[in-house]
C-alpha cells in the first residue's frame, strides 16, 4: 500500500488535462474526515426528494432489515433505521457549466427491485453468482396475482402502463386484466395530476408521496406510466426508468400507436404488445444490474485495439453498402458499431435494442428480420433489423430503412461472419468474456510505467473465481486502499467502463445495493436544482463512496467503509490513469461522436 | 454464393399467434419440441435441404410472427413465395376462422402471378391436446373449407408428437417446386443484385 499522504500523488499525471488532480479539490475536506453526519448538500429545489434519503437514505439502512420490511403494504411495520451518525457526506461546489448541459437533458435512472432477490434466493442460486444477470429468470412472474392479493401489495416496486382511458397495458406483476380496477384508480389520480404542471420537456409529471411510498407518474400523450416504489430511489431515477419503459414500448410499436387512440380513445393496446412481457421484465430487471440504465452510456467488451479495429472495418464496409447501423455485441457489451454517414445511435437506443434482442428467445434460434423503432433516432418510424447470433452470446444487428433488405443483409452477415472468423475476432470475444474486464486488484501502483505493453488488463490477473482468492468474506480486500469497485464514464465517448465485481461485493444483492448507491450519487451530482457537483465523498457503514465529475469524465468509486480518505482520493487518480492507459482496449475509439 | 434459381424454394408459414408455427418448423428441421412459448418476433428464416425426385432442393422457410402488431406491417418477405402454409389450432375456432384473413392478406401482399392456383397447404395442428377431447374444429369442417378454396391439401398435425409433420412438409416442398418452376420466368434472380456492392477500403472508422 502506498503512502497515505494524499497530497503526495502529484507525480501521477492527470488523465485529463483540464481538471486538477482530485486530491487538490479535496484539500479543504481532508480536515473533516472524522466529522460525523456532515451534510453539505444544498436543498433540493423541487422539494420532491426526501433530503435524507437522497443522501443518507438507503445507504444507511440497517442491514438486517434491509429488503425485508420495506414493502408496499402500508400496514407492514418497518424497522429501517436511519442512522445518521457515523455517516459522512461532503459535496464539493458546482462544477463548470459544460457538464451541466449534459446532465440537463436526461433524467437519471437505474435502480432495482428487491423482491427479485427473494425469488432468486428461492431458486437457490444466490450464492456464488458473480454475474447477477445469471440469476434472473425470464418471463412474467406472479401472473396469478391481482390487486387484492397480499403478495401483490407487498411487492416493493410496481410498474404500470395504462391508457388515458384507464385501460391496463402492462403491469410488472399480476395479470393486466385482473388489475383493471386498480388501473381505473390510477387513471383517476392521473387526471387530477394532469392539471398540474408540465416539466421542461412538456411532459406532465408528478410525484406523490404516501408514507414511504413514492408514486411517480409520467404522461406521454395517451399513454400513462406509473411506478409505485418504496425502494427509496430518487425521483429522478424512477422517472428515468419510466422513460426507458416508454422507450421500450416505442421500440416495439413506434409512436404511431397514438393514432389508434386518436381514432378510438378506448382502444385496447394489450394485444399489440402480445408476447413482449419478457422484454419489459428484463428491462426492469436491468435497472438493478446494468449501470447503462442510469448513466445513459454504453460499455464495450475489452478487446485488443487491433481486434476491435478489424471488426469495425468490416462493419464499416457493410455500412457503406446501405446499412444504416451495423452493431456487433456480446451480451450487453459492444464489440464494435458503425453508423452510415451522419447517423448516430443514442446509448439509450442501444440499451433498449439489446434488451429487446437478448430477452426475445426467438432471435436465438435462427436468422430474424423484424421491424423495430429506435425512439431517440426516430420515434415515429420503423427500421428493419436483421439479427443473427454468431455464437451463444455474440450477435450481429444490421439496421436498415428498407423492408426488402433481408437478402442483402443476410449476404452482408455472411461476409462479416467470414471476416470475423478469419481474423479471430470471435475467438477473441469469447476469450474476453472469460477473462473479464478491469479488476480492482490489478490497479497498477503509482510508479509503474504503463505505456506500450500489449495487455494491460490481464497481466496481473488470476481468474476471478479462482478458489481461495476470496476466502475471508468480510475482510475488506479488493484493490489497493480498500478500493472495491469503480465506474468510469467518458462523457465525450458516451461510454463507461465498470470494474468487475469481486469480494466483498459478491452477491447480486450487494451488487444491486452498490448500483443503487451509485445511482443516488449520479442523481445528486446531476441534480438541476443544486447544479452539478465536482466531487462528493460519503462514508457510511457500507462503503466509502467517492465521486468525481469533470467536463470530460465521471468517476464513481466504492471503498471499504474504513478506507483512509487521503488514500482513497489518491487511488481515484490512479484509477483514472489506469483507464487512460488502457483506453484503447476498453473503449471504442474513433467512432463518430454520438449526437442527439 | 450459391444461385437461388431452381434449387431454392421459398415457403411462408402463416397463422394466428400460438397455433404452433414455430413448433412445427422446429419439429421438421430439428426434430425438437418445447412446451415453452417463445413468441416469434418479425420473421425467422430457416433452411432445410430436401431431396425430391433425385434432385436436391433448399427449402427456405419463413416462420412469421402471428402476433397482432406484425399483421399490419406490409410484409415484404411474402413476395416471391413458392408456397404458403396456413396453420390453425384445432382447439381454437378463432384461429380457424382467421385462415381466410391470412390467405387473403397473403394474396394481396405477395401478389402472385396466378392467385387462383397459388399453392397453399393447410395444417390443423395440436391434434394431440387432451387426446382430441378439447378439439373444436372438426376435420370435416376444415376439409370443406380447403375444398372451397381450390382443393388446398390438408394435414392434421401435432408438432409435439411429430404426427404428420414430415408428410406435410413433403407435400409443401412438392407444391413449392411446382410453383417455383413456373415462377422462374417472372423472377430471374433479382434477389442477388443488391449484394454486389464493392467492398471498400477499410480500417478507418473516423
Ligand atoms: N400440445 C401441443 N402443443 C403445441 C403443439 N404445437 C405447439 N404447441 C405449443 O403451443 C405454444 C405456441 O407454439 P408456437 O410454435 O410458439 O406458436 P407460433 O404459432 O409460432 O406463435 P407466434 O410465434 O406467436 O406466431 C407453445 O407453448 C408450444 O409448445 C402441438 O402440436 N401440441
Ligand atoms: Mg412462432
Amino acid at each position: 500500500m502506498s503512502s497515505s499522504d494524499s497530497s503526495s500523488s502529484s507525480s501521477v499525471d492527470d488523465p485529463n488535462p483540464n481538471p486538477k488532480p482530485l486530491d487538490n479539490q479535496f484539500e479543504s475536506l481532508n480536515l473533516e474526515q472524522e466529522s460525523e453526519s456532515t451534510i453539505i448538500q444544498n436543498d433540493d429545489g423541487e422539494g420532491q426528494q426526501d433530503q435524507e434519503s437522497s443522501l443518507n437514505g438507503s445507504l444507511n439502512v440497517n442491514r438486517n432489515n434491509h429488503e425485508q420490511d420495506d414493502r408496499i403494504d402500508g400496514g407492514h411495520v418497518t424497522s429501517v433505521l436511519w442512522r445518521r451518525t457515523n455517516s459522512e457526506v461532503e459535496v464539493d461546489g458546482p462544477s463548470s457549466p459544460s457538464s451541466s448541459g449534459y446532465a440537463g437533458e436526461r433524467g437519471s435512472s437505474g435502480a432495482s427491485e428487491d423482491d427479485e432477490i427473494h425469488e432468486v434466493a428461492n431458486h437457490g442460486v444466490i450464492d456464488g453468482v458473480f454475474d447477477s444477470q445469471a440469476a434472473w429468470l425470464p418471463g412474467k412472474r406472479h401472473v396469478d396475482e391481482d390487486d387484492a392479493s397480499i403478495s401483490w401489495r407487498k411487492r416493493k416496486k410496481h410498474f404500470f402502463i395504462l391508457s388515458h382511458s384507464g385501460k391496463p397495458i402492462y403491469s410488472r406483476y399480476g395479470d393486466e386484466h385482473k388489475l383493471a380496477g386498480f388501473s381505473a384508480t390510477l387513471q383517476a389520480i392521473i387526471s387530477f395530476v394532469e392539471n398540474g404542471y408540465m416539466d421542461e420537456l412538456g411532459d406532465r409529471i408528478k410525484l406523490v408521496r404516501a408514507g414511504k411510498h413514492q408514486v411517480v407518474f409520467l404522461v406521454k400523450g395517451p399513454i400513462y406510466l406509473v411506478c409505485i416504489s418504496c425502494t427509496e430511489e430518487p425521483y429522478e431515477s424512477l422517472r428515468g426508468q419510466l422513460e426507458l419503459i416508454y422507450g421500450q414500448m416505442i421500440l416495439i410499436l413506434t409512436k404511431a400507436v397514438n393514432r389508434c387512440f386518436e381514432k378510438n380513445p378506448k382502444f385496447d393496446m394489450t394485444p399489440l404488445l402480445g408476447g413482449t412481457d419478457v422484454v419489459f421484465s428484463s428491462l426492469i430487471h436491468s435497472f438493478s444490474w446494468n449501470p447503462a440504465t442510469f448513466l445513459h452510456a454504453y460499455t464495450c467488451l475489452p478487446l485488443a485495439y487491433g481486434t476491435r479495429q478489424a471488426a469495425g472495418a468490416i462493419l464499416q464496409d457493410v455500412a457503406d453498402s446501405g446499412v444504416l447501423f451495423a452493431i456487433l455485441m456480446c451480451k450487453h457489451k459492444v464489440v464494435s458499431l458503425v453508423g452510415a454517414q451522419k447517423a448516430s445511435l443514442h446509448p439509450d437506443d442501444m440499451l433498449l435494442l439489446s434488451n429487446f434482442i437478448m430477452s426475445s428467445e426467438s432471435f436465438r434460434t435462427s436468422e430474424s428480420f423484424s421491424p423495430i423503432c429506435l425512439p431517440r433516432y426516430n420515434p415515429v418510424a420503423f427500421l428493419y433489423a436483421y439479427v443473427h447470433y454468431l455464437d451463444v452470446d455474440t450477435y450481429l444487428m444490421l439496421l436498415t430503412t428498407s423492408s426488402d433488405a433481408f437478402y442483402h443483409l443476410k449476404d452482408c452477415r455472411i461476409r462479416i461472419e467470414t471476416v470475423l472468423l478469419k481474423s479471430n475476432v470471435l475467438s477473441e470475444v469469447q476469450r474476453s468474456m472469460l477473462d473479464g474486464g478491469m479488476h480492482v486488484e490489478d490497479l497498477p501502483g503509482d510508479l509503474l510505467p504503463r505505456s506500450g505493453s500489449a495487455s494491460h488488463l490481464g497481466q496481473h490477473q488470476q481468474p476471478t473465481d479462482s478458489p481461495g482468492r476470496f476466502r475471508e468474506p468480510f475482510v475488506g480486500i479488493g484493490g489497493p486502499a480498500g478500493l472495491w469497485h469503480f465506474i468510469y464514464r467518458s462523457i465525450y465517448l458516451d461510454q463507461y467502463v465498470s470494474s468487475e465485481f469481486s469480494a466483498p461485493i459478491n452477491s447480486p444483492r450487494q451488487q444491486k445495493r452498490l448500483y443503487r448507491a451509485y445511482q443516488k450519487l449520479y442523481a445528486s451530482m446531476h441534480d438541476k436544482g443544486n447544479g452539478p457537483h465536482k466531487t462528493q465523498f460519503r462514508r457510511d457503514e457500507n462503503y466509502v463512496l467517492l465521486c468525481w465529475v469533470t467536463p470530460d469524465f465521471e468517476l464513481y468509486t466504492a471503498f471499504d467503509p474504513l478506507a483512509d480518505k487521503g488514500l482513497a482520493i489518491k487511488t481515484c487518480n490512479r484509477v483514472c490513469q489506469w483507464v487512460k492507459d488502457v483506453e484503447n482496449e476498453i473503449f471504442l475509439l474513433g467512432a463518430s461522436p454520438f449526437s442527439w | 454464393m450459391p444461385s437461388r434459381r431452381r434449387t431454392l424454394l421459398k415457403v411462408i408459414i402463416l397463422g394466428d399467434s400460438g397455433v404452433g408455427k414455430t413448433s412445427l418448423m422446429n419439429q421438421y428441421v430439428n426434430k425438437k419440441f418445447s412446451n415453452q412459448y417463445k413468441a416469434t418476433i418479425g420473421a425467422d428464416f430457416l433452411t432445410k435441404e430436401v431431396q425430391f425426385e433425385d434432385r436436391l432442393f433448399t427449402l427456405q422457410i419463413w416462420d412469421t410472427a402471428g402476433q397482432e402488431r406484425f399483421q399490419s406491417l406490409g410484409v415484404a418477405f411474402y413476395r416471391g413465395a413458392d408456397c404458403c402454409v396456413l396453420v390453425y389450432d384445432v382447439n381454437s375456432m378463432k384461429s380457424f376462422d382467421n385462415l381466410n384473413n391470412w390467405r387473403e392478406e397473403f394474396l394481396i401482399q405477395a401478389s402472385p402471378s396466378d392467385p387462383e392456383n397459388f399453392p397453399f397447404v393447410v395444417l390443423g395442428n395440436k391434434v394431440d391436446v387432451d387426446g382430441g377431447n378439447s378439439r373444436v374444429v372438426s376435420e370435416k369442417k376444415a376439409r370443406a373449407w380447403c375444398a372451397s378454396k381450390g382443393n388446398i391439401p390438408y394435414f392434421e398435425t401435432s408438432a409435439k408428437e411429430g404426427i404428420n409433420v414430415e408428410e406435410a412438409f413433403q407435400c409443401i416442398a412438392k407444391n413449392a417446386l411446382k410453383s417455383g418452376e413456373e415462377e422462374e420466368i417472372y423472377l430471374p434472380d433479382t434477389i442477388d443484385v443488391g449484394t454486389s456492392s464493392q467492398p471498400r477500403s477499410t480500417g478507418c472508422e473516423c
